[in-house]
């Protein structure tokens, strides 16, 4: 009999989980991680829902840390911000090796472990995508002074790129929505960010756009365009580097079209 | 008259005009330096730098790039601000580039400031007006993001550094890459003069390292280091002597980059060669190429290219046109061999290599897992052995593998596949290309 631990798809979900997996004593082999609860079970299974629970979470993390470096925390944090239905059992085990080496810091580059290799590539895939709206998120200057951005990204990116934009823009009041989930990072000034569920975008946006931003809008498309060198003009290369699902929130393609070099 | 049409200019036909006037500057790198915020002001940097959009060229919009003026008293015959164009003209004022670098960068659209500048009046003066701006950005703004700017040749050494305390990078075009080419082309400039610049902040980097490694809080001049820029193809140099500049700016200099642009005939000048095939992209490609093999993978320009040899194969990438001239050292075993042997493979890149020598520790790799590890098997394969054994028997032998290299069609950028067409290649950054 296997014991499948379904737990939460987030980040404290799954090491929650890892958790109450390890917990329950029963031997890695005899248990299971899953996020997926499609009401598809399987036989001789035993099903157990976790319920997400940040101190045990925090547990897992230190532990992680401890003895398997940052490096190692940062790989799995990533990993479980990205849409897989193997993702949690993965973790799992790459936890479950990486505390039985001598050294758990190497655990990072053992890509001949399959679940690793796994994690790795999630990793992979979803820094990409955090990495890449850290550059392509558009804030918008509304009346009162926050600055509100939209996205959304195949993976769970907000806490991913929060701390980034934390740091960057320290004084002001900011708020990064994800469309797809409908919640929000939202930063007060001088204090610090955290992650809002069930966020009321229309709400948000109550204040309208501040007098400002019209101008720095078209400011910046104008920079846009002139900024081509249209001898050399691509745009199968654009296309391929900024692919269409990254631009609808985007004001420089913010055209029919969604391209750059038409009015 | 001029000063009022200028007076009565708003900002968009600013920007537009002094971004255009820009946007031949292939720099747009953001990397190089991290910093966090202190918690008083905006901005911070990424070392790797952060690509906020992509142009209609596929290049990555990094920095707001732009000049301070595209007036110029030089006449440089490649360049499209010279003094004997009739172009539009506009010049910021500090505080317009302040603005705009404020309120872009407070909407994510930039990580920063990218500012050259056409020659008004004099050397000193440009110079002059670059440091103010960056002062004021710096102090008045508490701008931390990147800022790169230009070193004006012939400008007083002081103003170079006072500068370059406030910048993160700090270039110099060397345009073109031989004394005889500048004479021709840019009689202006001189050669002697525009090294002078470059030489101070190698020197005061040198000093400044020291002062830092004394006062962890000792302020930091040009932390991201410089770069420079090279035009291909506008006066005759062969590629052996690209890359001997581009190597003498890398280990004498500490040069952080060096950039190769494609001539682009913007200038009606019988002076200025008509290229028939358009710029040369694909020879800017595999300088490209080159240069990551001298700056990541320890190669030497003479062990690429030799003066009876100038020229780069354009039909292969500078690698495997080596490997092929040096079957003797091959093949490699995967299991044993160090990384630097490894890194001189065809198909392995600097982070496969890194990934194999980790992950052979912890266990036996076979051809799946190199794969995985993003290593090219169809280019390594000629080259390797893994746990001694072949992926599928191949010869060791010249024109076999240079068949059956070219038969498998190298991943070229846009744009330098086919050399007549005037497509942009663009991932300067990015080290897949030297695989
Ligand atoms: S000095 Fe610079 S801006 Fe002036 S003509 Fe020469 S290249 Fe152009």
């Amino acid at each position: 009999m296997i014991r499948v631990f379904q737990c939460e798809d987030t980040l404290t979900g799954i090491l929650t989980g890892v958790y109450d997996a390890w917990d329950s004593r029963l031997g890695h082999e005899h248990v299971r991680l899953s996020t997926v609860c499609d009401g598809n079970l399987e036989l001789f299974c035993e099903y157990v829902q976790t319920e997400p629970d940040t101190e045990k979470a925090e547990k897992v993390i230190r532990t992680i840390k401890r003895r398997m470096g940052e490096e190692a925390f940062e790989m799995i944090a990533y990993a479980a911000s990205y849409p897989d239905d193997q993702k949690a059992d993965a973790i799992y085990r790459m936890i479950v090796t990486g505390l039985h080496l001598p050294d758990g810091r190497q655990i990072t580059g053992m890509l001949t472990h399959p679940q690793v290799r796994l994690v790795f590539e999630l990793r992979r895939k979803a820094w990409h995508i955090a990495h890449r709206y850290m550059g392509f998120v558009r804030f918008r200057e509304l009346e009162n002074g926050v600055l509100f951005s939209e996205i959304d990204g195949e993976a769970d990116v907000l806490a991913l790129i929060a701390p980034h934009f934390a740091d960057r823009l320290p004084l002001e009041n900011w708020a990064v929505y994800d469309h797809r989930r409908q919640k929000a990072a939202v930063h007060i000034s001088g204090k610090g960010w955290m992650i809002l569920e069930d966020v009321d975008k229309e709400q948000l946006l109550e204040p309208g756009a501040s007098a400002q931003e019209a101008e720095y809008e078209a400011l910046w498309k104008v920079f846009h365009r002139a900024i081509g060198i249209q001898e050399r003009t691509n745009g199968r290369l654009q296309m391929s580097l900024l692919p269409r699902k990254f631009r609808q929130f985007m004001n420089e393609f913010s055209c029919p079209e969604g391209r750059a070099d038409r009015p | 008259m001029k000063y009022r049409i200028e007076q009565q200019m708003d900002l968009r036909e600013k920007l537009g005009i002094l971004a255009d006037a820009a946007k031949y500057d292939v720099a747009c790198t953001s990397s190089g330096v991290e910093r966090k915020n202190t918690g008083y002001g905006v901005g911070n940097c990424i070392a790797p730098g952060i690509c906020h959009s992509f142009s209609a060229d596929g290049r990555c919009i990094s920095l707001l790039k732009i000049l301070f003026t595209n007036e110029c008293i030089f006449d440089c015959k490649y360049c499209i601000n010279r003094r004997s164009n009739d172009v539009p003209r506009a010049s910021f004022t500090p505080q317009e580039v302040c603005d705009l670098v404020m309120g872009f960068y407070r909407r994510n659209y930039i990580e920063g400031l990218f500012l050259s500048s056409g020659i008004l009046v004099s050397p000193d003066a440009t110079m002059e007006l670059l440091y103010q701006t960056l002062y004021k950005l710096r102090r008045e703004y508490h701008f931390q993001g990147y800022i790169h700017v230009k070193a004006i040749p012939g400008a007083d050494p002081v103003l170079i550094e006072r500068t370059g305390y406030l910048a993160d990078r700090m270039s110099v075009n060397l345009e073109l890459p031989t004394a005889e080419g500048l004479r021709a082309l840019a009689p202006q400039k001189q050669r002697p003069k525009m090294l002078a610049p470059i030489r101070q902040v190698y020197s005061e980097r040198q000093q400044n390292r020291q002062e830092l490694a004394l006062y962890r809080h000792a302020p930091k001049f040009v932390p991201a280091g410089q770069s420079t820029q090279m035009i291909i193809g506008a006066s005759g140099e062969s590629d052996w002597q690209i890359m001997k500049v581009a190597e003498h700016m890398y280990r004498k200099y500490e040069m952080k980059r060096v950039f190769y642009s494609a001539f682009l005939r913007v200038n009606e000048d019988r002076l200025l060669p008509v290229l028939p095939g358009g710029p040369p992209l694909l020879r800017e490609h595999r300088l490209y190429q080159a240069d990551w093999l001298l700056r990541f993978y320890g190669f030497g320009t003479e062990e690429l290219l030799s003066e009876d040899r100038p020229d780069f194969n354009l039909l292969l990438d500078p690698k495997c046109d080596w490997a092929l001239r040096h079957l003797e050292q091959f093949p490699v075993e995967v299991m044993r061999a160090d990384y630097h042997t490894l890194l001189r493979v065809p198909g392995i890149g600097y982070r496969s290599a890194g990934r194999i020598v980790r992950a052979r520790r912890l266990g036996t790799l076979d051809y799946e897992n190199l794969k995985k590890m993003g290593v090219v098997l169809k280019r390594a394969v000629y080259f390797i052995t893994c746990g001694g054994k072949q992926m599928y028997p191949v010869k060791l032998q010249e024109d076999y593998i240079l068949r059956n290299l070219m038969d498998g069609k190298e991943k070229l950028p846009a744009g330098a596949r086919d050399t007549s067409g005037y497509e942009q290649l663009s991932l300067f950054d990015d080290p897949r290309f030297s695989v």
